[in-house]
């Protein structure tokens, strides 16, 4: 049984499974690669509840969520969505970047995120109420979505929120280490490139450096790369494609670990 | 005998040359070409926001205590790095080292500097010691180009070697007037150049003023009355970079020395189309001329009409945190006597791509599914039928239709006519070429979209009069009249963009859309006659910015410039904004804003 590491930035542990008790859907948002879900997958474990992930996107369906009809040799049947698995069975169901799916999409969610948590699946004509154990998580990046965009109120105020941003440094550190094996001097180099580099959440760069990008670039550095190459390769690389800005990075690195070459 | 002497001669050049003669030619490094990676540096290491990088005019320092100086006669001007409030100043180019890379790299330790300088108190060598330490602490890459500049400086005059026997904690007074007498060092920041308040106030007591040679010393490092005001470099930009095109050839370089030449007239302006330079040069000096000037450059007024005698607005105040109430006139004015104007010819292809790709995201396009007749057969719905447990009691609806759709959106279009408009981007066209060209064709793209929207243009003299320009209001038809409006725009004035765009936002905010865009297009700086330059501008547009965002409305600007500037982030947010320098880009670019606007 191995645990899975996740560790607490604040009390989000403590609310989610406040949440998790009163029957209350959750709403995280938080850039990408902060640990969102990796605190959903921990918070799986120790609730004890199995996670269904779905990462939605602009083609995501209903049926894609609640079930469809499939055709076999044996004529027509309906299999259950992740959504309607969750509800019937108890789970987790973690919609991943919600505001990524279509309006439509996510009308289904209505019921079962206020008081009658039930999911209504017009194409059986089912009404299921949902499982004790059942619990909607969803997330989304507020960073790069537009304003108009944004999720109407009425469905915002259902859910109780989290907010999850990179986390502090020394909290970081200990991320990084605990996942890559890296030594601490390294660490700490690499949480103050980042730190650095989340300045600069402006036109150049499409996304700030995540902590996923920086237990790459340790991961690299533990595997036996030079430590430039190693952030050359996951973290600068991955941000821009604006020349200009990829030698500012470079620079930077170079900077903090002073290339051999 | 005699070969003695050459030899003596020799190395006697030999130490002349290499000890005055600081420049590598042929591995300088110039800023121009370095300034947008070391604009990003600078915020990258906690360089403040608002603040920009500039070239930094030459300061005079007397060394002449110096006798290899003495003997050569060179040393005199100095391009040292400095700092005010509003903005950090380089030298121009570089050219202190052996290569390219030690010399980018110098620009880069300049920058970190910057970042760093203000954190410590001190004197000048404490508040550079502690700066210089902790980079060398924190960035390891620091230390081997520091080394080397050090150790090449100091080859080059030993009297700089003073920095390398600092030690952080003994410094004392002493080692600061010890150091005010000697050569400036390069890798240092030294006091504001263009105010000589700003370089009272930057040492923290009076210690220059003790000891014996007190007044020598003082002399030495504070820059001559003739320099500080030459040196007026920030005077120039802003004057400068707001005169029209035609001007601006005959006053290529402006620079009036009044401690020399106190009898300047400002009639000589008109009267020296025979100079290749003409000097202008404290703000004072020129109030009188640049009147003049506004007169002889005003926008055709015959046209123009004034609707009341304006109205007032608040203007944000950074430096006193809050809001000058009713500080900024809003004069609006309407244009009578137009042609109507077809649509540009050159244009057509430009609007004919828009179109395709307007037509091609199917913004209006809506899906209907389970029909029971369309464009097309849904297989879902069938498949679903043919699962359904009672098909007497289900639909036979397998079809799916496309709907046009109505969207929800009003733009108000704002476009700034400033006198800086008239800077060319390319040989044929201005600025202001292709904001006219950008309106012609969202106009055109608008209606075709049947989207609500309104035209404003907008230039500014002092808070007290913003020329407000109704091109086309929500109201009005969109016709060849407005055409006509667009294509008699003429530049005029200055920038006062935080006050065009309270006035948008009000007008905007009375529409009754869902959605509400705000679209500005611009050279993107603000820029008045009064204060309201640099950063004092930048933050009364971004609070408007902010102010409308809070209304709900969507600001997004459209600059058109030769190159990005970095405050455009600040101002309008990573994702508020897009600098096109090739009229040819705008069909991408309002398409694009509406993808994800409408989605
Ligand atoms: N609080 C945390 N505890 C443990 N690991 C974390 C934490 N935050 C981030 N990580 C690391 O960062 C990676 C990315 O996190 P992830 O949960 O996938 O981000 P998100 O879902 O927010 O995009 C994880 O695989 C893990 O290595
Ligand atoms: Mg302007």
């Amino acid at each position: 049984m191995s645990k899975i590491y996740y560790k607490e930035h604040a009390n989000e542990v403590e609310l989610f499974e406040a949440a998790a008790s009163m029957h209350l859907p959750i709403l995280i948002k938080g850039p990408t690669g902060c640990g969102k879900t990796r605190f959903i997958e921990a918070m799986g474990e120790k609730l004890g509840r199995k996670v269904y992930t779905v990462v939605c996107h602009d083609d995501l369906s209903a049926a894609d969520l609640v079930g469809r009809h499939l055709i076999d040799e044996g004529g027509t049947f309906w299999q259950d969505g992740p959504l309607t698995k969750a509800v019937r069975d108890g789970g987790i169901c973690y919609l991943d970047e919600i505001i990524e799916a279509r309006k439509d999409t996510t009308v289904v969610l209505h019921s079962l995120a206020d008081y009658r948590r039930v999911l209504p699946i017009d194409r059986t004509g089912e009404l299921i109420e949902a499982h004790p154990d059942f619990m909607l998580v969803v997330s989304y990046n507020p960073g790069y979505q537009n304003v108009l965009k944004g999720m109407k109120p009425s469905t915002k105020q259902r859910f109780i929120s989290l907010s999850f941003t990179y986390p502090n440094a020394d909290i970081e550190k200990e991320i990084i280490i605990k996942e890559s094996g890296v030594n601490a001097d390294i660490a700490q180099k690499l949480v103050e490139i980042a730190g650095e580099i989340r300045k600069l959440n402006d036109n150049e760069i499409e996304e700030a450096v995540s902590t996923r990008l920086l237990v790459y670039a340790a991961k690299l550095i533990v595997k036996g790369f030079d430590e430039y190459e190693a952030c050359m390769h996951s973290i600068v690389e991955s941000l821009s494609d604006d020349d200009e800005v990829i030698e500012v990075l470079k620079k930077l690195i170079d900077l903090h670990f002073h290339s051999k070459s | 005998m005699l070969e003695f002497e050459e030899s003596i001669g020799k190395i006697w050049n030999h130490v002349l040359t290499k000890k005055t003669n600081t420049a590598y030619e042929d591995k300088r490094v110039f800023f121009e070409d370095k300034s947008k990676v070391l604009n990003i540096f600078y915020r990258l290491l906690g360089g403040e926001n608002g603040k920009e990088l500039h070239v930094t005019d030459k300061r005079f320092i007397d060394t002449s205590r110096t006798l290899l100086q003495k003997i050569s006669g060179s040393g005199k001007i100095f391009f040292l790095a400095w700092q005010d409030e509003t903005g950090v100043y380089l030298p121009s180019s570089l050219a202190y080292f052996d290569s390219h890379e030690q010399n980018s790299m110098m620009y880069i330790w300049l920058v970190a500097m910057a970042t760093r300088f203000d954190r410590y108190r001190g004197n000048l060598v404490e508040k550079n010691f502690h700066a210089s330490s902790e980079l060398l602490n924190r960035y390891p890459g620091f230390i081997a180009f520091y080394k080397k500049a050090v150790d090449q400086l100091i080859e080059k005059n030993e009297k700089l070697s003073f920095v390398k026997s600092l030690d952080g904690e003994n410094l004392t007074d002493e080692d600061y007037l010890e150091h005010l007498d000697l050569y400036p060092f390069p890798l240092w920041l030294y006091p504001p150049l263009s105010s000589k308040k700003k370089y009272s106030e930057f040492d923290d007591k009076d210690e220059p003023v003790r000891g014996n040679n007190q007044t020598e010393k003082i002399d030495t490092l504070k820059m001559k009355k003739q320099a500080s005001q030459i040196d007026d470099k920030k005077q120039t930009d802003g004057l400068l970079a707001f005169l029209p095109d035609a001007l601006m050839s005959i006053m290529e370089q402006v620079n009036v020395d009044r401690s020399e030449d106190d009898s300047f007239d400002e009639d000589a302006l008109y009267n020296a189309e025979d100079l290749d330079e003409i000097t202008l040069g404290q703000k004072k000096a020129n109030l009188n001329a640049r009147l003049k000037m506004d007169l002889d450059i005003s926008s055709n007024s015959k046209e123009e009409y004034p609707i009341g005698k304006g109205y007032f607005i608040d203007e944000w105040d950074y430096s006193k945190d809050k809001y000058l109430k009713h500080y900024v006139c809003i004069k609006p004015l309407i244009t009578t006597n137009i042609e109507p104007v077809a649509f540009p010819l050159h244009l057509k292809k430009i609007y004919k791509k828009i179109q395709a790709e307007l037509d091609l995201m199917q913004l209006d396009r809506i899906k209907n599914t389970n029909l029971p007749y369309g464009d097309e057969l849904n297989l879902d719905t069938w498949i679903e039928y043919k699962g359904h447990q009672n098909k007497s009691g289900h639909h036979q609806k397998f079809y799916t239709n496309f709907e046009r759709k109505m969207r929800d959106m009003s733009t108000l279009i704002l476009a700034d006519i400033s006198l800086s408009t008239e800077a060319a981007i390319t040989q044929e066209i201005r600025v202001i070429d292709a904001i006219k060209d950008s309106l012609m064709v969202f106009s055109e793209s608008l209606e075709y979209l049947e989207d609500r929207f309104a035209i404003y243009a907008f230039s500014s003299l002092k808070n007290t009069n913003v020329r407000f320009h109704i091109i086309k209001n929500f109201k009005e038809k969109y016709s060849d009249y407005v055409r006509g409006k667009i294509d008699n725009i003429k530049p005029g004035y200055y920038t006062r963009l935080g006050a065009a765009i309270r006035e948008s936002s009000k007008i905007l905010n009375k529409q009754q859309s869902l959605n509400k865009l705000l679209l500005i297009i611009s050279d993107g700086k603000p820029n008045d006659v009064d204060r309201y330059d640099g950063r004092y501008g930048i933050e009364d547009t971004k609070k408007a910015i902010l102010e409308a965002k809070k209304l709900g409305l969507v600001p997004f600007c459209i600059t058109i410039d030769i190159e990005a500037k970095d405050y455009l982030s600040y101002l309008f947010g990573k994702n508020g904004y897009v600098v096109v320098r090739d009229s040819k880009k705008l069909p991408k670019i309002l398409p694009e804003i509406y993808m994800s606007l409408t989605k």
